[in-house]
């Protein structure tokens, strides 16, 4: 089975790299977005399985991001990240299709934890998909 | 300057509440003084006036029998008859039974001779055509003289008629006893002070007044009173010597005389003096009353408006402290997120180091093993102090309320034991007495449990910490305590007889970063974060302390069971 590819997005870009070599260690493939545009554009060109996604960033925020994510693909995983004042902003983000949230300061393994959740649940939702759907 | 202001609040208050009752008061007394003096002063000069009118009628009643009896005398019996001595004794004594009044008899001829004499004195064959006395009779034939020396050199008073018979004058005359008549004039007295007398057209007295009068002084008061035609005329009069009278005169019309009666003016209104003294009475213990109902008043009213205004200065201190709790929470939940985002990146950096060092083979380093144990302690290090900063800033976005609670029904009689449990192991090593006392089978509050958790055993271990302050390991007592107080709300206190709080620390004890624990023992966020989340919930947190004595804190929740308050737990949807 191929690495599974995963995309962060966050405006700090020194949390970018770090967590892109860790999780890269873990054997993920990484890709790194700047903020919500950037993500957006990366999934066009990009096959991905799970986003990380922060709640807070500049111009276009995690819920907005978020929102357009899931309009361009339903099936997609996000796990969002909050800050402070985000948790109930993280919850309207569960509402609005975020699979779970982390609170920030977040450690590594249980990042990976629920990344490789968030996969697992992924196929489980193509396996079925696949079948009743004949587009 | 709020002293002053309840100075002048005091002062307005107690002058209206003088003022206010004692002007109607007052006007009641002096309206209802003036007309009973009026109706007493017309009541006593009426009385005096009738007095007076009805004894004048007496008088002249006396003076017309005493001139009836020698007209009847005069006309029965002819000079001749009178003459004789023995006849004039006979009708003399006839006449004292008559009127005890006559003092003597005696019979004048036309040229004014006195032709016989029947009395204590001797003055037959005194010549009288000179005495004014009986000029007057033979010019009018009766008259009735004003009191006179005479010749007998005593004050007294005649009654003289006059007859003519056949051609020839001759006159009969009386002498009037003036003591009898003084006594007859007296007997009309009012009170004890009350003198009557009989006034001349000149002002000269005419009879004695218990000694008060001189006869036949003129009055000290000047002329005679004016004449009052028939009628009875009342006035008052201060005399030379000072005094003031209440007078009563009748002129009497038998001769030109004036019936007086004077009483002291006190005497005569006493009853109205006595009426005075108890309006003053009166007046004095009203006005008394009213002054110490005043005061009583106003003291009560004054500390009802400073109880208010204590009252008003708590609640602006508690909206204050409010208020800069939340400022405060807004700012630190801001300073957290800040503080948030580079712990993040130290994390990850410690997560790579340490994937990083794990991968590296340790057995041939170029460095002795000591050194790389020293690493090792120092990555451990860092990833506690990078932890224990994550939980400040968890603490603090937790009192700044931006974890929403979630509400449901809680028994706190199940409850309340099962948090008990969690800290009875604490309790039992440092011997602390650990009692709880809830009061009723069930008591339900719609509160989140977890929170409601985290604030009872924050409450508990703050509440042991204080104990075992002050008492060390023996002697620590902390109850917990629930009841229903009033309309729907649940109070639960931990009470403590630990070391208390002092009075400055009071008012800091719900800030942020506030503690009073050594370093690293405490992050101070512990009662910030309680006051946030009892925020949060719709409760309330309060605290009495005395400082040496102990302390009790108290959560205020919404009662549960039936709808919890509205406003409790706002689900959050846009």
């Amino acid at each position: 089975m191929s690495n599974i590819q995963m995309l962060i997005v966050d405006d700090e870009e020194r949390f970018l790299l770090t967590t892109q070599k860790i999780l890269s260690r873990k054997g993920f493939d990484v890709m790194i977005a700047h903020s919500g545009q950037g993500a957006i554009d990366m999934l066009k060109e990009n096959a991905v399985q799970v986003v990380v996604l922060d709640v807070k960033m500049p111009g276009m925020d995690g819920l907005a991001t978020l929102r357009e994510i899931k309009r361009l693909y339903p099936f997609m995983e996000v796990i969002m990240l909050t800050g402070h004042a985000t948790v109930p902003s993280a919850v309207e983000g569960m509402q609005s299709g975020a699979s779970d949230y982390l609170m920030k300061p977040i450690d590594m393994d249980l990042l990976v934890e629920k990344v490789e959740e968030a996969v697992a649940r992924r196929r489980a939702a193509e396996k079925k998909s696949i079948w009743p759907q004949p587009d | 300057m709020k002293g002053n202001r309840y100075i002048s609040i005091r002062r307005l208050v107690f002058i209206c509440m003088v003022v206010v009752p004692a002007l109607p008061f007052a006007i009641t007394l002096m309206i209802g003084h003036y007309y009973f003096s009026t109706s007493l002063e017309n009541g006593a000069i009426s009385a005096i006036e009738r007095i007076v009118s009805d004894h004048g009628r007496i008088i002249d009643t006396f003076l017309a029998e005493r001139k009836s009896d020698l007209d009847f005398i005069i006309l029965s019996t002819s000079l001749e008859e009178l003459k004789q001595p023995e006849h004039l004794q006979r009708v003399f004594n006839l006449l004292k039974q008559e009127s005890s009044a006559f003092i003597d008899l005696g019979v004048f001829d036309a040229s004014g001779l006195h032709l016989a004499y029947q009395g204590p004195y001797a003055l037959t064959g005194i010549n009288y055509q000179e005495a004014d006395w009986f000029q007057e009779v033979m010019a009018k034939g009766t008259y009735v003289s004003d009191v006179f020396l005479g010749v007998r050199q005593v004050p007294h008073f005649v009654i003289a008629v006059m007859r003519e018979e056949s051609g020839s004058k001759w006159v009969l005359r009386a002498t009037i006893d003036t003591e009898l008549f003084s006594e007859l004039v007296e007997s009309v007295r009012i009170g004890e002070t009350g003198d009557v007398y009989l006034l001349n057209s000149e002002g000269s007295y005419q009879t004695v007044s218990h000694g008060a009068v001189d006869l036949m002084q003129k009055d000290p008061g000047g002329a005679a009173f004016p004449d009052t035609g028939g009628g009875v005329s009342t006035f008052i009069k201060t005399d030379p010597s000072g005094r003031t009278y209440l007078y009563a005169v009748t002129s009497l019309s038998e001769k030109n005389w004036q019936l007086v009666t004077r009483l002291d003016k006190a005497v005569a209104f006493s009853s109205f003096q006595a009426a005075a003294h108890r309006i003053i009475f009166t007046a004095v213990v009203g006005g008394l009353f009213i002054i110490l109902a005043a005061l009583g008043l106003t003291r009560y009213i004054l500390g009802r408006i400073m109880q208010l205004d204590n009252e008003k200065d708590t609640l602006g201190q508690q909206l204050i402290r409010a208020s800069r709790l939340a400022e405060l929470g807004e700012m630190s939940a801001g300073f957290a997120h800040e503080v948030n985002n580079p712990l993040q990146i130290m994390k990850s950096e410690l997560g790579l180091i340490q994937i990083l060092w794990n991968d590296i083979p340790k057995d041939n380093l170029p460095a002795p093993p000591q050194d790389i144990s020293q690493i090792e302690e120092c990555l451990d290090q860092l990833q506690l102090q990078v932890d224990r900063c994550g939980k400040i800033t968890k603490g603090i976005l937790q009192f700044a309320r931006y974890s929403s609670p979630n509400p449901q029904d809680i028994d706190l009689c199940n409850f309340i034991p099962q948090v008990k449990a969690m800290v009875a192991k604490r309790a039992n090593v440092h011997g602390i007495a650990l009692a709880q006392k809830i009061s009723g089978p069930t008591l339900p509050v719609h509160s989140d449990p977890g929170q409601l958790q985290q604030v009872l055993l924050n409450l508990l271990n703050n509440a042991m910490d204080a104990t075992l302050e002050r008492h060390g390991i023996e002697g620590g007592c902390v109850e917990i305590e629930a009841g229903a107080s009033s309309n729907g709300v649940i109070t639960l206190s931990v009470r403590d007889n630990g070391i208390g709080i002092t009075e400055d620390d009071k008012k800091k004890i719900f800030s942020p970063f506030f503690t009073t624990k050594p370093v690293g023992k405490g992050t101070g966020l512990g009662l910030s974060v309680c006051y946030g989340i009892m925020e949060g919930m719709g409760g309330r947190m309060d605290f009495s302390s005395r400082h040496g004595v102990g302390s009790v804190f108290s959560i205020h929740l919404p009662a549960g069971g039936q709808k919890g308050p509205p406003d409790a737990a706002p689900e959050k949807k846009h």
